[in-house]
């Protein structure tokens, strides 16, 4: 939200998830199982974060493994899964299941409205639907206006601010300008709403090079960057890796297990694996290769899927 | 020509699109994704599809991923719009036609995608709605599909929870609530075809062949209507046939199906007349 001047913001992994506190509001970038900031959602739980407020469209693995690690109280995505592929998110459903986290469940269309309340500087923004849906009840805080002009009913949402938005980037530079490939999703929005800006990046690049390729998030609303390649494994960072089916299954039939199959995921890829180094190490080269090779065919790139 | 029972549906997808509509999907919709390219390839060539998690106008994809969030689902692409570019039009009124599914839908053609049981301790916590909840309200007509019809869970009398409206909730009536849509306009499922009649309630229009009028009556737990001219589906073209296998070599459409469905074939001639 405020503008971040400082000419070099070029940090660690540790540094950068540092950003994040204790019962932050956390705004997750990417959607689905793509570009999602993961390099940083290990981090946090390394550090033991908790109590977090995790905000975003459509995600999966990052909401899922941040709660299977009990560093969630809130969540208030539209959607958390794995789609027809893997089905329900484990940890998550577990967690609304048991009500160890509470759900508040929203719509990509809701959450975008308060991210532009937050930047217009605005106390509210009207939208049309919700109304009719039971998601109000999750939401207290929504109130019924009447427009001024035309005496229809509307619901009046408020800003969303999230404290800190972590972004995953295929590129950037060490002042924090950003290039992402589209489907942006939410990042921009993120971007302007969100008091900090923490970014991953594939590679630091020369700004020249982020120039070229288009400035997608600006320096000025960054706060830190780090350089981490397959910082979003095993989702996606076109044009460098399709995202890593077999590794989803792992995961997913890890969490659906619970017990010393979850801890031992955890163990072997996140808290046991101090570093990103150490995680792409246990992840396998031989494998994060084979990631990269979906630009040579689409025999290839099938492959991947299959 | 064979055929299976998860080819057929996607084609009836396919139809309730009409040429030179503007039409999207939500995510984890393998069925309605493959149908929306069926539809341009075949009959809507003037149709504007956008994509439903890449937001990608009228890609020509070489296969459709497992993940609805894939860059092989932008290529070809002329054009990719932003995640607000879409929301924004179908606030408008301009996008015509929507397709959603849900774990739990009603007879008013609401839909329950966020959890079965109460809310507070549900007894399955569904995925989400994505941005349903408030495109349902704007976008110019829903066509709902479910494959689960069969499991007599599905089709209910009351959703536990109401995530994306049809045409009447508790709430009130589409109009009584001010939305600028025109509500479900189908159902399509693995058992039948429903539109909806002037309460906003489904009907029975169209029966797959190997299924009876009592299978579809015992699935369905709320009152079934059933149409006076109920007929037989139609029997899938070769060219869309063609088309499915086309553009979805992977068969992800075939995840929506519970294995014994998917073991429901049928032949041009004898099950079906041949619409070739």
């Amino acid at each position: 939200m405020p503008f971040h001047l400082d000419p070099d913001k070029l940090v660690d992994l540790e540094r950068a998830a540092g950003f994040v506190t204790d019962g932050a509001m956390v705004a997750l970038g990417g959607g689905l199982s793509a570009r999602l900031p993961m390099a940083l959602v290990r981090e946090l739980i390394r550090q033991g974060r908790r109590g977090l407020h995790v905000v975003g469209s459509a995600h999966g693995i990052d909401v899922d493994l941040l709660v299977a690690a009990g560093a969630v109280a809130v969540c208030e995505e539209s959607y958390v899964g794995f789609e027809q592929d893997l089905g329900l998110a484990p940890a998550y459903r577990r967690a609304a299941q048991e009500g160890t986290v509470e759900i508040r469940e929203s719509c990509c269309a809701t959450i975008l409205a308060q991210l532009r309340a937050a930047e217009f500087g605005l106390p509210f923004m009207p939208v049309r639907g919700v109304k009719g849906s039971d998601i109000r009840r999750l939401h207290p805080e929504y109130r019924e206006i009447t427009c001024p002009f035309t005496g229809e009913t509307l619901v009046a949402v408020p800003p969303l601010r999230p404290d800190v938005a972590l972004i995953h980037a295929p590129l950037g530079d060490r002042h924090g300008n950003l290039h992402l490939d589209q489907p942006y999703v939410l990042d921009e929005r993120f971007a302007a709403a969100a008091r900090n800006v923490v970014a991953t990046v594939e590679r630091v690049v020369s700004t020249e090079e982020v120039v070229r390729a288009g400035v997608t998030i600006p320096a000025h609303l960054v706060s830190a960057v780090a350089e981490v390649p397959y910082g979003a494994h095993p989702t996606s960072c076109y044009p460098a890796y399709a995202y890593d089916r077999p590794h989803l299954v792992e995961y997913t039939r890890a969490a659906a297990a619970g017990g010393t199959e979850l801890a031992r995921y955890l163990d072997r890829y996140v808290t046991g694996a101090p570093t990103e180094e150490a995680y792409r190490k246990a992840v396998g080269e031989d494998r994060l290769a084979k990631l990269t090779t979906w630009s040579a065919s689409t025999a290839a790139w099938k492959e991947l899927f299959a | 020509m064979s055929f299976s029972i998860d080819e057929w549906f996607v084609v009836l997808l396919a139809r309730t699109i009409r040429d030179r509509e503007v039409v999207f999907h939500g995510f984890g919709s393998p069925c309605a994704q493959v149908a929306m390219h069926v539809a341009r390839r075949t009959f809507a060539r003037d149709m504007l599809l956008i994509e439903g998690a890449t937001y990608a106008v009228n890609p020509e994809p070489p296969f459709i991923p497992p993940t609805g969030n894939d860059l092989s689902l932008q290529q070809g692409a002329r054009y990719r719009m932003r995640f607000e570019e879409f929301f924004d039009a179908a606030a408008r009124g301009d996008v015509d036609r929507m397709f959603l599914s849900g774990g739990q839908i009603d007879a008013y053609g609401n839909t329950n995608v966020t959890a079965i049981g109460p809310l507070d301790r549900p007894k399955v916590k569904l995925g989400g709605g994505g941005g349903g909840c408030n495109l349902a309200a704007t976008v110019r007509h829903l066509t709902l599909w479910t494959t689960r019809h069969r499991s007599g869970r599905t089709l209910v009398e009351r959703c536990d929870f109401i995530t994306d409206m049809g045409h009447r909730t508790p709430e009130g009536s589409r109009a009584e609530l001010g939305f600028t849509g025109g509500g479900p306009e189908w159902l399509v499922t693995e058992l039948g075809v429903f539109d909806y009649d002037a309460d906003g309630h489904a009907r029975l229009r169209r029966i797959f062949p190997d299924v009876s009028l009592d299978t579809v009556r015992a699935a369905t737990g709320f009152e079934l209507r059933v149409a006076g001219d109920l007929r037989p589906v139609d029997p899938p073209s070769s060219a869309e046939l063609a088309a499915v296998r086309t553009i979805d070599p992977l068969g992800v459409r075939r995840a929506e199906f519970s294995p014994e469905e998917l073991g429901r074939t049928f032949v041009h001639g004898t099950h079906a007349a041949c619409s070739c």
